[in-house]
Parts: structure tokens; sequence; C-alpha cells
């Protein structure tokens, strides 16, 4: 059963500059209780299409599309009903724990009123529950640390509780943005795991730069360059057996497989060209990748590339 | 270049200041100039604190930190503020030092306004250039923060850090918001920079393949305290203290030995990483260790 299924998805930024086409045409489908992964280049749109799915975006952004979640157009929910949706159906752990986390207030406050919010919980149980979550998320001293403010916590402890936040009120879909950058080895994979646990009952979608991270949580990958998907695979293939350029190229680009990156810069995301949109920075460049914008093919086994050099038709 | 001598930052918390936290207890260390030191650790043990105090972005406790000859904390705010654009810090969180309602442009332009009285024209020159550095778009300039990628940001935070040609740079987590491409770009700029303008770095990074590429000598913390320190080679090869072992192989760890040290309960005597030792021994545990070269510029802290 498909969970959520996104087709043809735009997400158009007006700027004095020019339209900024931060995600174009995306096709996504993913299934009950999948851990979708979700990486590619900085500024690729990875975060604008996870905002884009929570409707979190301001409201000149021009969106257009499906993005249907359990039967329903999220696109045509009003705002009431969308608000219904966020933290309790679908919750997402934004990228930046300093930004998303309120100054002012303590932590534990800041979760109380998540979950009093969603489930009706009365203070006290709230309290516990929220000691309990900080506890699921390996913070030390969980009863002391609720009363403390986010300034009074770590890096990596401001990231936990982002993660504690959204899974507080037991969402069916998890959308996670970077949960765990900043993340030393030994708490990172206890967050690893712990993504690992509590997803075995819902869906993921797990965006991030961390390779490792994505290799053990997800079933599939796909990789997203320059507001377009550009390959999508089970997980192990793309790692072993990656087909478009720019995957290869990422791949490479690993500081143990020599820390080379790809050259020349990303593209403008106004007023792309109409070829390959990684054409300038391909070394297997053709002629015709210039001119002909590629469409998505599937190479069997459900692995699918967007370049001309795998599409024979 | 740099020389820490014996420095504490403890933090009192709670109604009451009940609490305290020993984010960084009794540290010594130095950077050499040219050097990139790298700066390793679990999650909360003080590695930020440490940036912060290096540049007197925080007043220590107790301790001196010792600036290209100059003792920070006898200087005065004056003094202290025309030292300002030779060290300079690059922020664990992008977002958290941009200031949300300037344009990109003018954040890049900023300190060069500010620092060296730049006109106009100058500084929209040095700007592009900057901006072609870190390898940024010139449409993104006239854009606000929000409206740009986390990795995007985090690289205007380089511009401006790069913007003054500083001597010392605290780099906290500069990649971790960055794909493993432009991560590879950075990694090589600050290279570069450091061979053309000999910078000096403390680097800090969760990621050991990151830290062994950029830096020339490793310190490892543990709750507050300098477990290990020496070149590169030394600490990922032939590292001496259990904790750097840790870090090197986790998949070695057993899953209960993976409780976060509680920087709250830290026990009054004896060794930081006792309870959590496989080596442990009896002494560990009353006798507080004392740092031990066992070669040429490679110093453990641990008794045996
Ligand atoms: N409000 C906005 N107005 C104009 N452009 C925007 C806006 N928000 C984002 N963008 C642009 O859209 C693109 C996609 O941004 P997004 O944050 O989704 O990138 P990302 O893939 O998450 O990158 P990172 O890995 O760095 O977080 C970027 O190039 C960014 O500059
Ligand atoms: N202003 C503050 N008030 C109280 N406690 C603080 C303050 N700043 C930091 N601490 C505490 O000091 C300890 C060290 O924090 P620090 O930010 O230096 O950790 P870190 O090593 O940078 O961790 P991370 O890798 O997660 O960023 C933590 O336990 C933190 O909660
Ligand atoms: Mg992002
Ligand atoms: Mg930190």
């Amino acid at each position: 059963m498909s969970i959520l299924r996104i087709t043809n998805l735009k997400t158009w930024f007006p700027t004095r500059d020019g339209i900024v086409k931060a995600v174009n045409a995306v096709d996504l489908e993913m299934k009950e209780t999948e851990r979708f992964g979700l990486i590619g280049e900085t500024g690729s749109g990875k975060t604008i299409l996870g905002m884009t799915i929570m409707r979190l975006l301001q409201p000149d952004t021009r969106v257009e599309g499906e993005i249907v979640y359990k039967g329903h157009d999220l696109l045509k929910l009003s705002e009431e009903e969308m608000r219904k949706i966020r933290g309790k159906e679908i919750a997402m752990i934004l990228q930046n724990p300093t930004t998303s986390l309120n100054p002012v207030l303590k932590v534990g406050n800041q979760i109380a009123e998540a979950i009093r919010l969603h489930q009706g919980l009365d203070k006290r149980a709230a309290k516990e529950k929220v000691v309990e979550m900080l506890e699921a998320v390996k913070i030390p001293s969980p009863e002391k640390r609720v009363n403390e403010y986010p300034h009074e916590f770590s890096g990596g402890m401001r990231e936990r509780v982002m993660i504690a936040m959204a899974l507080a009120c037991n969402p069916t879909l998890i959308i996670a943005d970077e949960p765990t950058t900043g993340l030393d080895v030994t708490i990172k994979m206890q967050i690893v795991r712990l993504m690992k646990e509590v997803t075995k009952q819902r869906s993921m979608l797990f965006i991030t730069h961390d390779l490792d991270a994505a290799a053990e949580i997800c079933d599939n990958i796909a990789v997203m360059y320059a507001g377009e998907l550009v390959e999508y695979a089970k997980t192990e293939a793309i790692f072993k057996n990656p087909m478009h350029p720019y995957t290869q190229g990422f791949l490479n680009s690993l500081p143990n497989r020599g820390l080379k990156p790809i050259r020349g810069m990303s593209p403008s995301l106004i007023g792309i060209p109409n070829g390959c949109r990684f054409y300038p920075r391909c070394d297997c460049a053709e002629e015709n990748c210039k001119i002909n914008h590629p469409e998505m093919v599937e190479l069997g086994n459900g692995h699918l590339v967007r370049c001309l050099l795998h599409d024979r038709s | 270049m740099i020389e820490v001598k014996d420095l504490r930052k403890h933090f009192s918390s709670g109604i009451l200041k009940k609490h305290s936290t020993k984010a960084v207890d009794g540290i010594s260390f130095q950077i050499r100039r040219g050097e990139t030191l790298g700066l390793v650790g679990e999650s909360g043990c003080g590695k930020t604190t440490i940036g912060r105090l290096l540049l007197r972005l925080l007043e220590p406790t107790s301790g001196k930190v010792i600036f290209d000859g100059i003792d920070l904390q006898q200087l005065k705010k004056a003094e202290l503020r025309r030292l300002r654009p030779r060290m300079q810090m690059i922020f664990q969180d992008p977002d958290a030092s941009l200031n949300p309602r300037m344009k990109i442009a003018d954040s890049i332009a900023e300190p060069l306004k500010l620092w060296r009285k730049m006109g106009k024209s100058e500084q929209k020159e040095r700007v592009a250039e900057l901006l072609e550095t870190v390898g940024l778009n010139p449409e993104h300039l006239n854009r606000y923060p929000y409206q740009l990628s986390g990795g995007q940001n985090q690289r205007v935070v380089l511009a401006r850090v790069l913007a003054l040609n500083p001597d010392f740079i605290v780099a906290d987590e500069p990649t971790s918001s960055l794909d493993v491409s432009v991560q590879a770009q950075m990694l090589n700029l600050m290279q570069e920079l450091k061979k053309e303008f000999n910078l000096t770095v403390l680097f800090i990074s969760h990621d050991l393949e990151v830290v062994r590429h950029i830096s020339d000598r490793i310190a490892v913390m543990y709750r507050g305290k300098i477990v290990e320190i020496g070149d590169t080679t030394d600490i990922l090869g032939y590292e001496r203290h259990p904790y750097t072992n840790e870090l090197i192989s986790p998949a070695s760890i057993e899953e209960d030995a993976l409780l976060p040290g509680d920087m709250r309960t830290a026990n009054p005597s004896g060794c930081v990483f006792y309870p959590r030792c496989p080596f442990a021994a009896e002494i560990c545990s009353k006798k507080e260790p004392g740092m031990v070269e066992v070669e040429k510029g490679h110093w453990v802290l641990c008794e045996r």
C-alpha cells in the first residue's frame, strides 16, 4: 500500500532575480513502513520538498502537482484540516535545531506543549512523557534537563530534542531533515538505531548528507540534483552500482574515497537551460545532452535513472 | 600561536545554581602557527565551549588563553575589539550566526565595512571574489538567509569569516551541513588557505575521516578534559587511550556501554573515563590521572 504518492510536483519561488525552480516535476512514491532516503547536492531542493509536503512554505510560493497522503491530496486540504495532519499524522524534524527551538521556553515545556496539543494529556502525564522521550533519545539526566533552556544544551543535544519532539505525537509518517548532523559516532549510532526502531511501524522520508546513516536506515534511496530526482534504486544498488554520473561523482567525493569534489559549480535554479542539468559538470556528456532533457528510465529491478546515456528509446 | 593554560569553564544551572557542569575542566594545549588542530569527542563534552573560550566570546572560570603572545584575559574591551578581525569563529549552526533580516550581500560585506572601512565598489568586488571562493551564485546575493538552503548558508558564513583574512579560525562542525562533494571542495579550500596564508585552525568535528584529512594534530576530549593529544597519525593509528579507541571503532562497543557521559554526575575523584573504561583498575577510581608523554608529542591522560 502506498502511503504517500507525489506526482509532478513543482515548487517555485518568485524572487527579484527571477523564478527559483526549487522542486521541478518530482514523482515519488512511498510504501507503508518504507524508509525512503533522499540524498544529493546542497541546495538541490530536499528541504523544500519536505516543507512542501508539510505545507510550511510562505503563501507566495507556487506549488503545483499532487501530494496524495492516505488517499487525500494534501494540496487540496484547508489550512484547518492540514493543521490536524501536522505533528499527528506527519511530523517533520527540521534541519536547524537552534532556530526551531524557542530560546525563552524551557525545553521540557516545549515538548510537553506539543504532546498536550495533540494527545490531550494533562500537565503531569505530559511531563512524564517528556522525560520518557528525552530518555529515549539518550539525553543524560532527563529529569533535570527538562527544566533547562535550549542554550544550555550542546548542539548534539538540541538535535536530539528535535527528534524527541517529532516522535512525541506518534506520527505515521516522519520527515527527518538531517537528524544526525552534528552528532558524534556513538550517539549517531544510537540515534540511527532509534530511528530504525521507531520507524518499524511507520514510514520515514529521511533527508541526509550522512551516507552511512542512509545506508544503514533506508530501504530505497533517491538522489536529487538541481530540483529533480536523477536516480532511484534500492539502497544497496545506489552505493554499489550507481548509474548516474552525478551519483558516481558524488560518491567519489567521500573522504575515504579520495575527497575528489565534482568539478564546476552547482547550477543556478533560475532560468535553467533545456538539456540535462548536470551536463556542464559531467565527464561522460555527449553533444545531445546539452539539448535534450532526459526522462527517468527504468533499467530493471526498479532502478531508475535520468540520463541520456542509459536512455535507449 | 595559541597557548592554553589550565583553562576551566564551569556552568551552574538550576534555580539555586546547585548543579554545576564542568564543561571545560583544566585543559592545556598549544596550536602552532599554520597548524590545524582537530578537536573530537562525544556530543556535549565541551568542544564548542573551548572554541568560544579561545576567542574570548565566553569568560573562563579560570585559566589563560594566549593568542600570538598576547594574554587575552589581560586585554581591555577596546584592545580585544581591535584583535577581533584576526580571530574568527564558524559556528555550528549557520542559521543562528546570520542576521535573518540582512541580505546575503550585506552579511558578507558587513565585516569589510566594519573593520576595513572599505568603500562601496571595493566591497562589491571583494564580495564577488569571496562568493566565487566558497562556490555560491551571484543570484544568492539579493536573498535572505531563509531563502537559502542549510548548506548555502554555511558557505555564506564561511565567506564572512574569510572576508577579513583572519590568522586564526575556530571552525565548529563547518562541513556537517554540506553534501559530500561540496564538503570536499571546502576542505580542499581550507587546505589551500592554510598553505597560502599560513592560517591556524581549531577544527571541531565528529567526522573522523574529515578530521584525519584536515588536521596536523588531533586532541580527543572526554567530559571536559583532553584525554589524548598528538600527531594525526599517532592518534588515528597508534591511539593509547581507551576512549579514543572507542571513537575509532564504535562498532566494537557493547550496547549498554553506549551511555553518553553525563557531565552532571562526574565522580569527584579518579579518572573521568573510569565508569565506562573496559580496562579500569582499582587505582583509576581513586587517583586522578595526569598527562603522560608516551612518545614525542603524544600525550595521554591515563594511569595505565
Ligand atoms: N524562500 C525562497 N526563495 C527563493 N529561493 C529559495 C527559497 N527557499 C529555498 N530556496 C532555494 O531553493 C533551493 C532548494 O533549497 P533546499 O533548502 O530545499 O535545499 P537542500 O537540498 O535542503 O540543501 P541542503 O542540503 O543544503 O539543506 C536552494 O537553491 C535555495 O537557495
Ligand atoms: N550557557 C550554558 N549554560 C549551561 N550549560 C551549558 C552552557 N553551554 C554549554 N553548557 C553545557 O556544557 C556542556 C558542553 O557543551 P558544549 O556545547 O561545549 O558541547 P560540545 O562538545 O560542543 O557538544 P556537541 O558536539 O553536541 O556540539 C554540555 O553539557 C552543555 O549542556
Ligand atoms: Mg536542507
Ligand atoms: Mg558543539
